[in-house]
């Protein structure tokens, strides 16, 4: 399988002096094309620190982060910007929209600061993203006026207008009620299966249960991996079960 | 507790602590200076006229006066104490000299008395009434002021010499806006050139009451005494005192306002931004418990430390302009008695900008109570909704390109928060361009049209001289058979007597002569072409309660006579209080003559003016260049300065607000922008995004401060014009400079505040700001 992101003995830490402290402490990571990959931890594991450092958000100390083979810690800020607006797609925790512009408005924003002479593609586009995700009827709505899981599938159409190699989540489902929480988990699973990579952080087991590897973290180290068969829909209880296990062996 | 917050907060943003600290200062120091220079020029005021007993009626006159008469008044008249008729011996400046100069070119008219007996005293700069030796001479202050003169110097007065043996203050006449100037001489020397200029007389009444002046201001109008010349009252000497002073008070404490404007505004900015900073903390200490009182103790104990800091700057600031500012007012009025007093009033002021500070950061602060602790930890910033511009959307936008969109979108979705920003910009442009429109039409030649006078290349005036009119048909016969003056007119202005519709009396400066030679503007009406027509200037029409069609009754050769007024112009000339008319007199004196001139050829103008001036020595000759020039050259070069000293004053308030404005916004869209630069927006994006903002924000702010200046600024502009007697006021533009290189430097500012206002933009982290 092809590596869309290496991370080589990755080193990360916060404070200064005698408050310094290592919040990455050594980490390598791979992730392939395609993969669907996901990150537990205890809080303050490192386990956001990681997805923010793989995708060039937040720089390191020392080690090295590939992506597509290009080493991220030599590119200048906006070629960093580039990558993440053309080949990489981001859904956090809180849906991360602009007060100002409305839902449609808000899904073509990073498209539209390339292309803006294809702006009625880019809106076709959008609009048939939205229709997938099923907020079709919201484009015009303000971000005040629609619910939580609303916005997350607004967050995950943004994600999608440039066709990313890979999304990244930080606890995308983590301010949703457990309906809407599946709702959004189903369609990651989706865009997953057409191809494109996912790699999310979670404390939630259901969620971690989706993937095919979950990688656990504790004191900025990823300390073990565990491997399960590509999600088809069907077993998510034995699934958890089995996380949930390697969850209380590693003491999380 | 507090002082480690304060001491961190002031560390890590030291430029603009400073700036505001600086602020404050110079609006404590100058509400400071203000006040004291209040007390202390009222009180010098006071000090002088109770020392020098200024008259609390007096009256000009020149011509024939009746003593007997006035006594008989003075003595039947229950409202006077004292009653005294003093000379005042007008003479040419050209027979003054001091040293090397004569003052012919003063625009003063210098005169000389003998220290009166009763009161209305002239003082030496200690506040003593002079005891004048024969031979000695004692000089208006104002010529020890412009060097004229010093102590021990020589003076040449109508060929008679005598030694400067000091300086004097005159209660009546010190200030430089009233046109008399009076120097002191022995009995004996008055007497010796008393024949060598016109005679002037103050007839001046000392009254039991004060209060009595209105009463007996009518008895002495109704009587049909001596009245050729101005009236003049104890509360309008003690105005014509205060003026100068006061005018540069009114402007200090007009300045103060606005620097304390400033000063508000950099602390409102700062604070905002700050609180923007510490949103979550705030939030989290109204959640654990801390009452908003406390919470805004914290932040209040900052800024109190810094307005106390400024106050206590801009009072040591006001101890070294003081003596500065003081020494006018001391030099003219000698010292306030009251001084002691002013101290006093100058704490009193700081103290006023101090809880002025104080109280604004209190009300700034009043939004945490509004803040919601939940929503603060939730999402660290302050949750605004934005209004309108619904239908202005990216994904029909055709127009700007992503940045702009978002710079114009986030103006008109948060108009509140722009608002301030605007009305500093209007502002600015406002007094870029009103001033200089104003310097523009002042130094234009158009302008002579405001002054009374037509349109014409020389001009020769015939002045304090006798035979005026013989000199003015001298230089009339010469123009007649010269071939390169194509025309010319003679116009003499004489003092008539009109009857006002209370039926007061009020001298008016009539030219007579031939109008129709070199026309000025008429605002109203047309020229005077008939013997029973006049025309008004501007400020007489107001006065008199004329207008275009009535009549007026003018006393000419000792009988009534009555005028239809045909026409009101506009005249800065002569205290505006002029009038012109056609109708032949022979009785009245003459006050001056003014012979105008055209020339065939205006390459002439130099040559006919020496020509003239060497062959008519009484007359003063000059070409209407020159002559407007040498009237209003003061004030066009005053008037130009204050234009640019206003344009570098806009820009720099220009620059500190967009500086701070901008450092604010960046403070409060930070989550905002680390979405965007989450999304792949470059850093450079970013600044687009703020200088569109910023540009929108300028061409509205220039657009209605250019259509500001041009009406209500013309309106101001025209209202300090006409209180000089100008009317129908209208500015000459220069496009070039008012709409192009104005613009071009607001924008320049406004670009670079904005680029350095934004600079922190850059170093907002996305996972410090986004992170769950």
């Amino acid at each position: 399988m092809k590596k869309i992101i290496m991370g080589e003995n990755i080193v990360k830490s916060f404070g200064e002096g005698d408050e310094k402290r290592n919040v990455l402490d050594g980490v390598s990571v791979e992730i392939n094309e395609g993969e669907f990959v996901s990150v537990m931890g205890p809080s303050g594991s490192g386990k956001s620190t990681l997805m923010f450092s793989l995708c060039g958000m937040d720089g390191i100390d020392s080690g090295k982060v590939t992506f597509s083979g290009r080493d991220l810690s030599v590119l200048k800020e906006q070629e960093l910007a580039d990558i993440r607006r053309t080949k990489m797609g981001f859904v956090f925790q809180q849906p991360t929209l602009l007060k100002n512009l409305n839902i449609l408005d808000n899904i073509i924003l990073p498209s539209m600061r390339d292309n803006r002479k294809n702006a009625a593609k880019i809106t076709k586009k959008a609009r048939a993203l939205m229709k997938k995700v099923g907020i079709a009827e919201l484009e015009k709505r303000d971000i005040t006026q629609v619910s939580g899981g609303q916005l997350q599938r607004a967050g995950i159409c943004r994600a999608l207008m440039s066709n990313p190699k890979i999304i990244f989540g930080d606890e995308p489902t983590g301010a949703l009620n457990s309906k809407y929480a599946q709702e959004i988990m189903d369609i990651l699973s989706e865009i997953n299966a057409e191809g494109t990579a996912v790699m999310l952080v979670t404390h939630d087991a259901k969620v971690a249960a989706r993937t095919e590897r979950i990688m656990f973290m504790r004191d900025g180290k990823i300390v073990s991996e565990m491997r399960l068969p590509k999600f088809n829909g069907t077993h998510i209880d034995d699934r958890m079960i089995k996380v949930m296990a390697k969850m209380r062996e590693m003491g999380i | 507790m507090y002082y480690r917050i304060i001491r961190n907060d002031i560390l890590k943003s030291k430029a603009i602590t400073l700036t505001t600290t600086i602020f404050v200062a110079a609006a404590a120091m100058l509400v400071s200076l203000a006040a004291i220079l209040v007390v202390n020029l009222s009180g010098s005021i006071d000090t002088l006229m109770k020392r020098a007993e200024t008259p609390h009626f007096m009256q000009m006159h020149s011509g024939v006066i009746d003593i007997k008469r006035l006594t008989a008044f003075a003595e039947q008249n229950g409202h006077v104490d004292e009653f005294q008729v003093l000379e005042f011996l007008n003479v040419d400046g050209v027979q003054i000299v001091f040293g090397e100069g004569s003052l012919g070119d003063n625009v003063q008219d210098n005169g000389f008395s003998i220290q009166s007996e009763k009161f209305d005293y002239l003082l030496d700069l200690d506040g003593n009434v002079i005891n004048v030796s024969d031979g000695e001479l004692y000089v208006p202050i104002c010529y020890m002021k412009d060097n004229t003169a010093r102590v021990g110097d020589k003076g040449v007065i109508c060929g008679k010499e005598f030694t400067v043996a000091g300086f004097l203050r005159d209660s009546q006449m010190n200030s430089t806006l009233s046109s008399s100037k009076r120097f002191l001489v022995s009995k004996n020397d008055y007497a010796e050139i008393r024949n060598l200029g016109s005679t002037e007389y103050l007839i001046e009444f000392r009254l039991k009451d004060l209060s009595a002046l209105v009463a007996f201001e009518t008895a002495y109008i109704s009587a049909g005494l001596e009245a050729n010349g101005p009236t003049i009252t104890y509360p309008l000497f003690r105005l014509l005192n205060a003026i100068s002073d006061g005018m540069m008070i009114a402007v200090i404490l007009l300045v103060s306002v606005l620097v304390a404007a400033i000063a508000f505004m950099c602390i409102r900015f700062t604070l905002l931004a700050k609180i923007e900073d510490d949103y979550r903390e705030i939030g989290v200490m109204k959640a654990i418990g801390l009452r908003v009182s406390d919470v805004k103790k914290i932040y209040l104990a900052k800024y109190a430390a810094i307005a106390v800091a400024g106050s206590i700057l801009g009072f040591a600031l006001s101890f070294v302009f003081r003596g500065m500012l003081l020494e006018n007012i001391r030099l003219y009025m000698g010292e306030s008695e009251n001084s002691s007093f002013a101290m006093f009033f100058g704490i009193a002021g700081i103290l006023l900008v101090l809880l002025a500070i104080i109280a604004y950061v209190w009300v700034v602060l009043r939004r945490f109570r509004k803040l919601s602790a939940a929503e603060a930890i939730r999402f660290g910033t302050s949750q605004e909704k934005s209004v309108g511009a619904r239908s202005f959307c990216l994904s029909r936008n055709r127009l700007f390109d992503t940045n702009s969109f978002l710079g114009v979108k986030d103006v008109l979705a948060r108009k509140s928060l722009y608002a301030t920003m605007l009305v500093v910009l209007v502002i600015s442009a406002f007094i870029i361009i009103v001033p200089q429109n104003l310097s523009n039409t002042i130094s234009s030649k158009s302008f002579i049209t405001y002054m009374g006078i037509g349109n014409c290349d020389m001009r020769i005036d015939i002045q304090q001289t006798d035979n005026i009119s013989r000199k003015a048909a001298e230089i009339s016969k010469t123009m007649r058979s010269d071939s390169a003056i194509t025309k010319y007119a003679v116009l003499t202005t004489k003092t008539f007597k009109a009857t006002k519709s209370d039926g007061s009396e009020q001298s008016i400066k009539t030219e007579l002569g031939d109008h129709s030679i070199f026309p000025v503007e008429y605002s109203e009406g047309r020229a005077p072409a008939a013997e029973n027509e006049i025309a008004l200037s501007v400020m007489n029409a107001d006065e008199l309660g004329k207008t275009v069609g009535e009549g007026i009754t003018l006393v000419i050769e000792g009988k009534e006579r009555n005028l239809t007024v045909c026409g009101i112009y506009s005249d800065i000339t002569n205290g505006g209080k002029t009038a012109k008319a056609v109708f032949s007199d022979n009785s009245a004196g003459i006050m001056w003559c003014v012979i105008s001139a055209e020339l065939a050829d205006e390459s002439l103008v130099s040559g006919k003016v020496s020509e003239y001036a060497d062959r008519f020595d009484f007359a003063k000759v000059s070409g209407i260049d020159e002559y407007i020039n040498q009237t209003f050259g003061s004030t066009i070069s005053s008037v130009g300065k204050a234009s640019r000293a206003a344009i570098i004053v806009a820009l720099i308030i220009t620059v500190l607000v967009t500086l701070l404005f901008m450092n604010m916004l960046v403070a409060k869209d930070r989550y905002s922008i680390a979405v965007m630069k989450a999304f792949g927006f470059t850093n450079l994006d970013i600044r687009l995004q703020y200088v569109s903002r910023s540009v929108f924000v300028l061409i509205i702010g220039i657009v209605l401060g250019t259509l500001l200046a041009n009406t209500l600024g013309e309106v101001l502009a025209g209202t300090v014009i006409s209180s000089f007697g100008a009317s129908s006021f209208k500015f000459q533009v220069n496009p070039f400079s008012a709409y192009l290189i104005s613009p071009l430097m607001m924008a320049g500012s406004v670009l670079i505040a904005t680029i350095i206002g934004t600079s922190g933009a850059g170093k907002i982290k996305i996972y410090e700001n986004i992170k769950e």
